[in-house]
């Protein structure tokens, strides 16, 4: 779509929360077939470590609850005071009705209030903003609530290695609100629908309704077991997707925002793995300490959180500041689906990491 | 685009493999640390240092190195 650009609008503050339950992938040398050697590369190359992952009584909806239960009172707001809250996750509790609905029940939101789910992975939040925006620069919303997270790690066979290891989950809460003064942000969005097959989840929806069949788990050629209710991930065409379209959907928003890459100060893309970050960087010609890399050893790759977790994981401190600071979201992934957003952040009155309690 | 300068990049491309140990001949999915991790790392040197989008299928099309290289080659001057 055409790009585009919001004024007026700003981020008040992000809340993310993790489950406390750690894995880590030095506990899964059998997965590996004893070889620690491959342990050894994927940590020091991929930047696998540790994750965060859910019990299977915990959703993505309840971590997004926690995180909006501790947003709401930081930003000094009511229930009452929420016109739209958006739900972006591919993890949502029910097929019908969305986790937006769910949430707006739960957090006592009012009945003048929109609520919408977003079907969308690795680029959604960015997505979520743009909506959020959307709706704040029509008129009709003065604060808009945008939850974002997925329980990934659900729906990965653990003896697939080739994403078993990688994905954790998470929950982020995000307030975006109307304020006379906030300067331009600008947006951009895109889609590849014909690589829809390479990140996916094949049975559970109307196409393949889960059955029998579908839950048997079958061996590939490099001897990963998954069923067609498993995420399948076709790992080579997705890296080869993200170095070759993100640098230029980087580069492509910064012509159109007329601003110098050497004026943005942080980089926040969606928490991959920290191979394909450091490749971006590399194709951009930004200075690697501009880019928060650090999220998904500690964390896993969290899906639509990933975006949030690193902004309170990795810049909690300081776009909290009053001194404002340029910084460029960039989320990519099932879809396939890019999006990215360049957006003057300061004074969040919060911006940090919370635990799950049940 | 030499074909030395291929095998000394393919080398660097996979973490834990010592300069020097392939040469044009080798099969390079044969090798100890050849995973899904090299497959990646293969792909992203030849897309920054040859400019060229490798398949992770084209990896399995070719045994040698100097195969692989060759495959570049004819695609980028057909």
């Amino acid at each position: 779509m055409p790009k585009c650009s919001f004024e007026g609008i700003r981020v008040g503050g992000v809340v993310t929360c993790v489950p406390q339950r750690e894995r880590c992938i030095d506990e899964e040398v059998e997965l590996f077939g004893g070889n620690e050697k491959q342990i050894a590369r994927l940590k020091k190359t991929i930047g696998l470590d540790r994750r965060r992952v859910v019990d299977d009584s915990t959703t993505a909806a309840d971590l997004c609850e926690a995180a909006a239960r501790r947003l709401l009172p930081a930003c000094d707001l009511e229930s009452s005071d929420i016109d739209a809250v958006i739900c972006v996750t591919q993890t949502p509790d029910y097929p019908q009705p969305c986790n937006a609905a769910v949430l707006h029940g739960k957090l006592g939101l009012p009945k003048n209030c929109a609520a919408l789910d977003v079907n969308l992975g690795c680029s959604g939040y960015v997505y979520g903003l743009w909506l959020a925006f959307m709706m704040i620069s029509s008129g009709g919303c003065k604060r808009v609530l945008l939850l974002a997270g997925d329980t990934i790690s659900r729906l990965v066979n653990k003896r697939d290695r080739s994403v078993a290891s990688l994905f954790g989950d998470g929950g982020s809460a995000t307030m975006i609100e109307q304020s006379d003064g906030a300067g331009t942000s600008w947006m951009s969005m895109d889609t590849d629908g014909t690589g829809f097959d390479r990140l996916i989840v094949p049975a559970g929806g109307a196409r393949h309704p889960h059955s029998a069949e579908t839950h048997l788990e079958a061996e590939d050629d490099a001897g990963n077991l998954r069923s067609k209710e498993n995420l399948f991930m076709d790992g080579a065409e997705v890296f080869n997707f993200s170095i070759s379209e993100e640098p230029k959907a980087v580069s492509d928003l910064l012509d159109f925002a007329g601003i110098e890459i050497d004026d943005v100060d942080h980089f926040v893309f969606h928490q991959a793995n920290r191979y394909i970050l450091s490749n971006i960087a590399k194709r951009l010609e930004i200075d690697p300490a501009k880019v928060p890399m650090r999220t998904v050893e500690r964390f896993g790759n969290q899906s639509s959180a990933s975006i949030p977790s690193a902004l309170c994981s990795e810049l909690g401190d300081l776009l909290s500041l009053d001194a404002g600071r340029q910084v460029l979201l960039s989320g990519f992934g099932v879809g396939l689906s890019w999006a990215t957003a360049l957006l003057p952040i300061s004074s969040l009155r919060v911006c940090e990491v919370i635990d799950y309690k049940a | 685009m030499e074909l030395e300068q291929f095998i000394r990049d393919f080398e660097a491309a996979i973490e834990d493999l010592p300069v020097g140990s392939l040469t044009a001949e080798s099969h390079f999915r044969k090798l100890e640390q050849w995973d899904s991790l090299a497959v990646l790392t293969v792909i992203a040197m030849a897309n920054s240092e040859y400019g060229f989008a490798l398949k992770a299928r084209d990896l399995k099309r070719f045994d040698t190195v100097e195969a692989l290289f060759a495959f570049i080659e004819s695609s980028q001057n057909p």
